[in-house]
């Protein structure tokens, strides 16, 4: 280890040390709440299952709005639909992180097919095009040969619940992927299974990353990132941002 | 007690393999979160969170694989989680240290607090060096946390030295690092 790593090892223990003195206890003292004390851990439950399913409230909050739809509106339905959708601005600006530089970047709403979903698109450089099965969105000019596939894909499949799912969905991506990773649960940018594969580490080498989410109900949503090695921090990040806005429209 | 048979027994919900378990992460799992947050309470909250999902949810954890990338990829997870949640205060308490005009001057005075050089690195710099100076992780290790490329973490590592260094000069010079 040189000077210099000496010296910056040293430094961050040690502010790290002064900075952490007395939150070892405290933070035992909470779990302790949390995960031993029976009715704390049913809170902790409840907490975790609503966090969960990331599907907007819409009963209540937008009773009034429904109330006015429905009398306006004779398909009923669409009018349901419609007020939800009005919940949300059909523009609005987004910071983000894209290759280290905060990026002001307007993205627009888009919904998924059946209006099932929605989320945020940054149309400057991507459309998203409404499939029967699948939606996809993917650079609004298609990339020249040399580049493979950039798109993220959202795909519902309404009977099989994400537990059930991502063994499947494990093998189908190993085909491609054989060094893919464990499948882990995440909370960002949507709370659920992710998948992640490289098939090596070349500038051109595909990336595959895939949330396996719940709908809510009995279903799941796939959502499959395909881009590559060098656009990591360019698409990946930009479909990441994209991501966090997605919302599932019960 | 090995990593393995304390893993198996917290699967089975034992609270005393967990206290252990918490004894052998809990330090520099609140150093590192500390550090990347730079925010005590967040860095609390992002701890106790870790902790729980670790809890909850080892059974997704894969044996065969080492289990600190795994642990400190949750709780990196955990932190990033707060600081966005919190970004407009985290901004209001942290200001921008790498455009704070007294970093230009050459003054020992003002670059010798060299925790405060690190911290005004951007995140995709300051986390890598953070894993890698706090816990010692190695670069596939923390490629394996970060879920980035080694090639990636390689790169960053470096310049994010590079630019420790950078502004580090005067600093170095007097204690004669080079």
């Amino acid at each position: 280890m040189s000077q210099f790593d000496k010296r910056v090892d040293k430094e961050l223990k040690k502010r790290t040390e002064l900075e952490t003195i007395g939150l070892k206890d405290e933070i035992w003292s909470s779990l302790e709440k949390e995960l031993f004390s029976d009715e704390q851990a049913n809170k902790g439950e409840m907490k975790t299952m609503k966090k969960k399913n990331r599907v907007i409230p819409i009963i209540i909050t937008t009773a009034a709005a429904l109330a006015i739809a429905f009398s306006l509106q004779t398909d009923t339905g669409m009018a349901f639909i419609k007020g939800i959708k009005d919940m949300f601005v059909p523009e609005k600006e987004i910071n983000q992180s894209i290759e280290g530089q905060d990026e002001a970047t307007k993205v627009n709403l888009n919904e998924g097919t059946n209006s099932e979903y929605i989320i945020y698109v940054d149309e400057t450089r991507y459309k998203m095009i409404n499939g029967k099965e699948t939606d996809v969105i993917t650079t609004i000019d298609p990339l020249p040969e040399k580049y493979p596939e950039v798109t993220m894909e959202i795909k519902q499949v309404a009977n099989e619940k994400p537990e059930d799912l991502v063994g499947k969905i494990e093998a189908e991506l190993k085909k491609d992927f054989p060094e893919l990773r464990t499948v882990e649960t995440v909370t960002e940018p949507v709370e659920g299974y992710w998948l992640h594969g490289t098939t090596g580490s070349k500038w051109d080498s595909k990336v595959v990353t895939a949330y396996i989410i719940s709908n809510g109900k009995e279903g799941s949503f796939v959502i499959t990132e395909n881009y590559f090695l060098e656009a990591a921090e360019g698409h990946g990040a930009r479909f990441h941002h994209m991501l966090e806005s997605f919302e599932i429209i019960e | 007690m090995k990593n393995e048979e304390m893993i198996r027994n917290i699967q089975d919900g034992d609270k005393e393999s967990f206290r252990i378990f918490y004894e052998a992460y809990a330090d520099y799992a609140i150093r590192t979160a500390s550090a990347i947050t730079r925010n005590r309470e967040m860095a609390k909250d992002a701890v106790q969170e870790t902790f729980i999902r670790v809890y909850r949810q080892i059974g997704s954890y894969n044996p065969k694989l080492p289990f600190d990338p795994w642990f400190y990829r949750i709780l990196t997870n955990e932190c990033l989680r707060f600081l966005k949640k919190e970004s407009s205060l985290s901004k209001f308490e942290h200001p921008d240290l790498e455009n704070d005009p007294s970093l230009a001057e050459e003054s020992f005075d003002h670059l010798s607090d060299l925790y405060n050089t690190i911290q005004s690195l951007d995140d995709m710099h300051r986390i890598p060096l953070i894993l890698k100076y706090v816990k010692g992780f190695t670069e596939n290790e923390i490629a394996d946390i970060l879920g980035l490329n080694v090639n990636t973490v390689k790169s960053r590592l470096f310049k994010g030295r590079k630019r420790l260094k950078e502004q580090l000069v005067p600093m170095i010079k007097e204690d004669d690092f080079q």
